[in-house]
């Protein structure tokens, strides 16, 4: 079993240094790079399920700067096959539509019975990503992913959607693109004998020539939005701390509540 | 043209790498979560962490130290040290099952034939067996040439008789590596041979476990040998080369103290700084405070100033740098006296607190004091760095 | 070009118009006054009629679009292609949709299908300089940034609970469109329905929630975080931390890879606030922490935080409650 897994470095939620460079674009410099999570769910998925089925690799899928790799091997420690890096300076400041038509035409390239992506990504959160790709590659699409079946034997693989009241179960032929949650479960974490693997594994890169890929429909040149502005959000009412014994605190929470007329 | 053949490797670049910062990270989360917990409870008893040690085996931890060829991790100083590190960081006793596990497999390792590496190193690789180092006798401590043990040929074996004293693992472990007198009359550095010991055997015997003041979960044993016979197939190096072969282990050896130590005051700094931010007296935190906060500060400073003369030392080493001795020794030296200090500071920081065993800087202070004494002393250190500065020129 | 203001209706599971899609044609509203351009709203599935009809409580015309096939296939892909069919035909400007997992389906398709740009996830939009301006939370609230269409056209998606609904003065007209044309993309059967076993309260739309996490310490310390909003009236929410330890369902899970919430109360009990929960629940209105560390990082953005134990405050808490609506 064959599957590619899109990966994304974004800048690392915990470490609360994200910031902005010039023309509004993300600073990658600001804060360390780390795998989105997301995409976590969805490796640990894939690796899963190679696993299970005895053989076949995981091979990650990424559009990133030239520093990816050192991201991507996070990724690979954690047992993928090999990366495929899609890089080129043109695509700095790409939006949406340019990620998706450029990760569309890397998938073209590869062979596989799955592609797997997480539903939305920490940094920019648009979650419009995945749906566009299977749209531009012709594969079926099955999102928001709590469960992933494969049948190798039938080529087909049923998901489980989640709904706001439980799950539509849908099922595909292969190949397919789907798009999973935290549902499937906990990523694990690189053993040491990954980690030390991950340094021969393979990571090669794909410029946009070699996609047939016209610089300027994609980064800043060929952007469909742009950002405007940007500010400090305004800060709440100061904290009203409360350190007296549980029964005085509760009626303070008490008269908070009523006086805001939430009760 | 001649052919070049490149024997060492270039020196790495002067931060840690993507792989060095993950390799430390996993073992971090592993230490935090199921090392930490443990660690009073070892202390307490006394007891060694055997599940520990599965932990450490299934984690692929204990291949760190060996060749990738029989099952290892490359054994390469800087990860070595960063797993002790933070292993240390929760528990010096289970840093130490690591270095122990280092340490008796460095002799192999230097000396071992190939054929030896094979048959030895992936049992130790997987965490299967357990090796210890023997060196020390009741009275050859710092003066390791002054050894009594003899090893005596005899047809095709040799028969060991004598004691080893100070030896940790020496009661669990399933190899040992003996160093003894094969030629009483050859000069100093020339009478010792080293050979690995498959025990049990006939003759070996653990004759007592010392109560220690610190890492108190790793057994110290007393080893007697009353003809023990060993095949000459389990010497390692010629005959003569022990000494030679202990010096070298230690060489690479010592930055598994100096890494212990730095984990050690690491988590002791740790403790101290959650402690001054949480502690409140006359109406602010303790950490507020300009006396308290210039201690953290100096704790802080001694633990990273040892961090990276350690890291720095490993990498020399690997490189094959000429002055290994000088390195391993000043990193030894200068992370066994802040690990020393900075835990005595961080009791200091936590008052009363500190004294008791609620809170694990008095375990932790204990366990300090080691890095000061084992893979020779402090007062050895300085002289294997002065021999260095005084041999250069003279 | 006829230009427009496009509303994208969603089915809620029940063939009616799912709530977000009221808050999305309130804002359209409000962007067609500001601009002039036509407001029409458009409903695409198996039985559009119940939708459509709600939605022309909110915009002049509705395009009820009768389309068989998302009655037993995944929706997104199809009603994007009716939905492109209908754009080459009407020519709008700007489509707007929701940013749950259906609007997210549908303006990923619909980009890649018409090549517009998406202003995703807003969480307010004003009409300025000829254009929808989208303004959006990023780095976990850390940051407010608007972004703006480079070109003429582009869809705009609205994070739910972001705006209060409110219906237009007059009801407007419902026209019902045949589609016409044939769809190229693959289409997914849905093989089965589950019901979510002991689905809980939908957080969504609580006007209350209450939540826990790791602090909470087991299962039986959500019995505790179940009864009081219980008595509140409200639903249980929790911390990934929480849910990764099987405690409660991911259903119920708030922040960066769960849901993003916005209630009248949020009453986090055991919650240190780490920026991947704050991100799914700082704009509640009002927010009262109790945890036990002084220092927790909720301390800097709650309303009211309480320096004790949670079980000891929250059955405190619990009792007065209780006997003041008893």
């Amino acid at each position: 079993m064959r599957i590619v897994v899109l990966t994304k470095p974004v800048p690392d939620p915990a470490s609360g240094a994200e910031r902005l460079g010039p023309g509004g674009r993300l600073d990658r410099a600001a804060s360390p790079a780390v795998v989105n999570g997301n995409d976590e769910y969805v490796l640990e998925k894939a690796l899963k399920l190679v696993a299970e089925a005895g053989e076949g690799e995981v091979i990650l899928l990424s559009m990133a700067p030239a520093s990816a790799p050192e991201t991507m091997r996070k990724a690979l420690a954690m047992g993928a096959t090999r990366g495929v890096l899609v890089t080129d300076p043109a695509l700095e400041g790409s939006c949406t539509v340019a990620t998706t038509r450029v990760l569309a035409a890397a998938l073209k390239t590869l062979e596989f019975d799955l592609a797997f992506a997480g539903v939305d990504t920490s940094d920019g959160v648009a979650g419009v990503v995945p749906a566009g790709v299977a749209v531009l590659a012709g594969l079926p699409y099955l999102s928001y992913a709590a469960t992933i079946e494969p049948n190798m034997g039938a080529r087909t693989v049923r998901v489980n959607r989640i709904t706001p009241t439980g799950f539509d179960v849908l099922e595909a032929p292969m190949p397919a693109l789907i798009s999973g949650t935290q549902a499937l479960g906990e990523p694990r974490y690189p053993s040491l004998k990954g980690i030390m693997a991950a340094r021969s594994k393979e990571i090669s890169t794909i410029s946009l020539a070699d996609l047939g890929v016209d610089p300027a429909t994609v980064g800043t040149a060929g952007a469909t939005t742009r950002v405007v502005g940007s500010r400090k959000p305004p800060d709440r009412a100061a904290t009203r701390v409360i350190r007296d014994p549980a029964e005085e605190a509760a009626r303070q929470v008490v008269a908070f509540l009523a006086k805001r007329r939430i009760i | 043209m001649a052919e070049v053949t490149a024997t060492t490797r270039e020196p790495g670049p002067y931060r840690l790498t993507e792989e060095h910062e993950m390799l430390r990270d996993a073992v971090r989360v592993l230490a935090d979560e199921r090392v930490s917990p443990r660690a009073a409870e070892i202390d307490r008893t006394a007891e060694f962490p055997q599940d520990l040690r599965k932990l450490l085996a299934d984690h692929d931890i204990l291949a760190l130290p060996f060749p990738i060829e029989h099952g290892g991790l490359g054994g390469e100083l800087l990860p070595v040290a960063l797993a002790i590190e933070q292993l240390s960081r929760a528990c010096a006793t289970t840093g130490l099952i690591l270095m122990v596990q280092e340490l008796g497999s460095l002799p192999i390792l230097l000396a071992g034939t190939p054929e030896q590496h094979a048959r030895w190193f992936p049992g130790l690789a997987s965490g299967e067996h357990l090796i210890a180092f023997a060196l020390t006798e009741a009275e050859a401590g710092s003066d390791a040439a002054a050894a009594r043990t003899t090893a005596t040929k005899d047809g095709d074996d040799y028969v060991i008789e004598g004691s080893k004293r100070f030896i940790s693992h020496g009661s669990i472990a399933d190899l040992i590596t003996v160093f003894a007198v094969t030629d009483a009359e050859a000069p100093r550095h020339r009478r010792l041979s080293a050979f690995v010991v498959e025990v049990p055997t006939k003759g070996f015997a653990v004759a007592r476990l010392e109560h220690k003041m610190g890492i108190r979960g790793s057994p110290t044993a007393e080893l007697a040998f009353d003809g023990v016979r060993v095949p000459q197939a389990n010497r390692l190096g010629a005959e003569g080369d022990g000494f030679g072969i202990a010096m070298q282990t230690l060489d690479r050896s010592r930055p598994g103290v100096a890494a212990q130590a730095v984990g050690i005051a690491q988590g002791a700094l740790e403790v101290a700084t959650a402690y001054a931010r949480d502690r409140r007296q006359f109406g602010q935190r303790i950490g507020e405070f300009q006396m308290v906060g210039a201690m953290l500060a100096d704790m802080d400073a001694a633990t990273e100033a040892a961090r990276q003369l350690l890291y720095k030392a490993c990498v020399e080493i690997d490189a094959g740098s000429p002055e290994a001795s000088r390195w391993s020794a000043m990193c030894k030296l200068v992370a066994g006296d802040a690990a020393m200090r900075v835990t005595t500071d961080a009791v200091q920081v936590l008052g009363g607190y500190g004294y008791i065993d609620e809170f694990p800087v008095e375990r932790m202070m204990r366990d300090a004091k080691i890095t000061q004494l084992y893979e020779g002393t402090q007062q050895i250190q300085r002289l294997v760095i002065a021999r260095s500065l005084l041999g250069k020129d003279g | 070009m006829a230009g427009g203001i496009w509303v994208h209706g969603e089915l809620a599971g029940d063939g009616s118009l799912a709530k977000l899609s009221t808050e999305v044609a309130t804002l359209a509203r409000s962007l067609a006054e500001a601009s002039g351009e036509p407001l029409t709203g458009v409903v695409i599935g198996s039985d559009p009629k119940a939708a459509a009809a709600t939605l022309a409580d909110y915009v002049p015309r509705v395009l009820a679009v009768a389309e068989p096939e998302t009655a037993e296939h995944a929706a997104g892909t199809i009603v994007a292609q009716r939905l492109a069919a209908l754009i080459a035909e009407h020519e709008p400007r700007i489509v707007m949709t929701g940013a749950g997992a259906e609007g997210r389906d549908l303006a990923g398709a619909l980009s890649a299908l018409t090549g517009w740009g998406v202003l995703a996830n807003a969480t307010a939009v004003r009409w300025d300089d000829g254009g929808p301006v989208a303004t959006h939370n990023v780095f976990g609230g850390k940051l407010v940034t608007e972004s703006a269409l480079t070109g003429d056209q582009g869809i705009v998606t609205l994070r739910p609970n972001a705006i209060t609904a409110e219906a237009a003065p007059a009801k407007g007209k419902v026209e019902a469109v045949t589609p016409s044309g044939s769809l190229e993309q693959p289409a997914v059967p849905i093989v089965d329905r589950l019901e979510a076993s002991g689905a809980a309260a939908s957080i969504d739309d609580a006007r209350i929630i209450v939540a826990g996490g790791r602090g909470v310490g087991g299962p039986d310390g959500f019995t505790l975080v179940q009864e009081l909003a219980d008595v509140l009236g409200g639903a249980v929410g929790a911390t990934r931390a929480a849910v990764d330890s099987g405690w409660i369902p991911y259903s119920q899970q708030i922040g960066q890879t769960g849901k993003i919430v916005k209630p009248a109360l949020y009453l986090a009990l055991g919650i240190s606030g780490a920026i991947q929960h704050k991100v799914g629940m700082q704009t509640a209105e009002s927010i009262v922490a109790v945890n036990r560390d002084p220092d927790a990082p909720i301390a800097d953005f709650a309303d009211v935080f309480v320096v004790g134990d949670l079980f000891e405050v929250g059955r405190a808490l619990l009792e007065q409650l209780r006997s003041r609506s008893g």
